[in-house]
């Protein structure tokens, strides 16, 4: 279980400081997927890199299981991210000079995973593991991107606005590949969008507004990313 | 990069120019060497009328081909690693900044309005050789009195010759600035949609089947890709170590076989090119790889394998670098010591000198692994908001 306590963060200098996150607290169950929705400059994406070690609070703490990561060095921080964590950016960032088996393999080798192949046919790519990014559409990119993240067997994945560059074909299809994965594999999803419609598909959904949590929901009955609206 | 607003502004800015520093440098060593020996050169050929003796004409014209061959090695070898130093900035330019220019192309700028601004870079050049011919007119007495010392030849003056200013600064700059403007014309011949798509996705020419069925690690996989994907860093990493190798190893001969000067003269040149050549490689390097340490933090991985994946490779072809260097410098001594000097009588014998490799090769890989430390911590401190930030 993730435990976020009072959560604070501003950027700027000492004239002009910028909160962006007003202290927040929350707490996400292991295996929950996770939504959290707002409009830009809401700090949702803030939220997402605080949570997941990507940037240090200013102020609060945040626990995997019994683990503050707030009071880790950055070599504990980076081994942290490498044991349990998984990310999935709007923008792919894969490895142009390396073709998909390689960019898979950047994650699966920090596990000594020798079984990524099947993660690759799970996200629909065997036949183009031969291919470079460059030759790939915004969907078949952004499912690399999927396959390096889970490559590497994370307990916990992060996802920023992973369909904001896609159509809604491409979108749709990706979570849906999200979702059957994660069924597959059993990992915590926690998802940054700006698109309400994907909500449906969370257990839970957590609304931010100005840096602060303005409501947190159970979805009773989630869809999946075909009967939801786009 | 300042976009054109009217006029008088420019599309590439002098302070872009001032980028090229390492073209500075190499331009300014070149100089430096050519201008003393050519001086020496043009006021040797002034005394040969006042020698009657045969031994004596013999060491004259040993004198008028050291000056030549030295000027021309240096002169050209500097020169064609400054092309290609300035071809390579150019094309990284125009790759960093393409969407600047691609959006200056949709505005309706031509190929050659925007190719014209690039005759800036002509202006490292100035610096770099105005800078070496000041340098080479104040050791220049030093120069003339070592030649004078041992009183062989007649008195050889000091004399200006405007010829030398006019071949050694205006020619090479305006060359370079008329290289600048038709090498980026050409690269910005592109079609507009290829300067405006993601950096990131062009460009890969990576063979395919160099990437097929091997079982490699990730990081070798990586550090592979990594040489191949940008062959003149290989080039410009060899030539660094070529240049210690076979300058310094030169430098320990020349208090036998010149001067204490020539010597110091060589080695600092030597010292000089190799860290300007591999500190800008190793920065386009790390420069160029920026977003890929920074996802490799994300992911997980360690300071020392980012360094070990990005960096890694380049270390065995220094030390190739380095053999070729030592066994160009021997041979080249060898063929000016056969060939050149061959009628002059009490010239040493030319033997491999191990000690002075040693010597070299320690210092070498001292200089060359402080420098990898320096980057190491480069590496380390590169925020993995780079890939946040987009």
């Amino acid at each position: 279980m993730i435990e976020v306590k009072n959560l604070k963060k501003s950027y700027g200098n000492k004239d002009n400081v910028f909160p962006v996150l007003k202290g927040i607290d929350l707490k996400i169950h292991t295996g929950d997927f996770v939504v959290i929705l707002g409009a830009s400059g809401s700090g949702k994406s803030t939220l997402l890199n605080v949570i997941s070690g990507l940037e240090k609070p200013d102020e609060g703490h945040i626990y995997y299981d019994q683990t503050d990561i707030t009071t880790l060095s950055d070599i504990q921080l980076t081994d942290f991210r490498k044991k349990y964590i998984g990310f999935i950016f709007q923008q792919y960032y894969l490895l142009p000079h390396l073709n998909v088996d390689k960019n898979v393999k950047m994650g699966a080798d920090l596990i000594s995973n020798k079984d990524y192949h099947k993660i690759i046919k799970a996200v629909g790519l065997e036949n183009k593991c031969n291919k470079f990014p460059g030759e790939l559409s915004g969907g078949e990119q952004q499912r690399v991107s999927v396959a390096r993240a889970l490559a590497k067997k994370p307990e916990v994945l992060f996802l920023d606005e992973p369909t904001g560059a896609l159509d809604e074909e491409m979108g749709r299809k990706l979570l849906n590949y999200i979702s059957q994965l994660q069924k597959e594999y059993v990992f915590t999803i926690v998802m940054v969008t700006h698109n309400q419609n994907i909500a449906e598909m969370a257990n839970t959904v957590i609304k931010m507004n100005s840096g602060k949590i303005s409501d947190i929901y159970t979805n009773a009955y989630t869809k999946n990313a075909f009967e939801i609206g786009w | 990069m300042p976009l054109r607003l009217d006029g008088d502004d420019m599309i590439v800015g002098i302070k872009d120019a001032t980028k090229l520093i390492g073209i500075t440098i190499i331009a300014c060593c070149a100089v430096l060497v050519c201008t003393m020996f050519l001086n020496f050169y043009l006021d040797i050929l002034n005394i040969k009328d006042q020698i009657i003796s045969p031994p004596v004409m013999a060491f004259y014209d040993a004198q008028v081909s050291t000056a030549f061959v030295v000027s021309s090695v240096s002169g050209g070898c500097l020169l064609m690693t400054s092309i290609v130093m300035l071809l390579f900035y150019i094309k990284h330019y125009i790759n960093t900044h393409k969407k600047e220019l691609g959006i200056l192309k949709v505005i309706g700028y031509s190929n050659l309005t925007i190719a014209k601004d690039f005759w800036v870079f002509g202006l490292s050049v100035l610096i770099g050789t105005l800078i070496g011919y000041a340098g080479g007119h104040l050791l220049m007495p030093l120069f003339y009195g070592i030649q004078n010392e041992d009183k062989v030849l007649p008195e050889i003056a000091i004399h200006f010759h405007p010829g030398l200013f006019f071949c050694l600064i205006i020619i090479p700059s305006v060359f370079f600035a008329i290289i600048s403007i038709f090498y980026s014309y050409r690269q910005l011949k592109k079609p507009v949609m290829t300067l405006m798509k993601d950096n990131d996705q062009q460009n890969v020419h990576i063979s395919k089947h160099s990437q097929k069925n091997k079982n490699h690690s990730f990081l070798d996989e990586l550090k592979s890709a990594t040489l191949k994907s940008r062959k003149t860093l290989v080039f410009f990493i060899v030539f660094a170590s070529f240049c210690f190798s076979s300058m310094t190893q030169m430098s320990a001969r020349m208090p036998e076989l010149s001067s204490f000067m020539m010597g110091a003269m060589i080695l600092l040149i030597g010292i000089t090119l190799a860290c300007t050549t591999l500190f800008l490689a190793i920065t386009t390097v790390i420069n160029g790889n920026t977003k890929t340490i920074a996802m490799m933090r994300v992911f997980g991985y360690s300071q020392k394998q980012c360094c070990h994946a990005l960096l890694g490779g380049y270390r065995p072809l220094t030390y190739i670098g380095f053999i070729i260097g030592t066994f160009y410098q021997y041979a080249l001594i060898k063929i000016m010591v056969n060939i050149v000097f061959k009628d002059i009588v009490g010239v040493p014998e030319v033997h491999f000198d191990f000690i002075s490799m040693i010597i070299s090769f320690i210092a070498f890989v001292i200089i060359y692994e402080l420098i990898m430390y320096v980057y190491a911590e480069k590496i380390n401190k590169i925020s993995i908001k780079e890939i946040m930030i987009e």
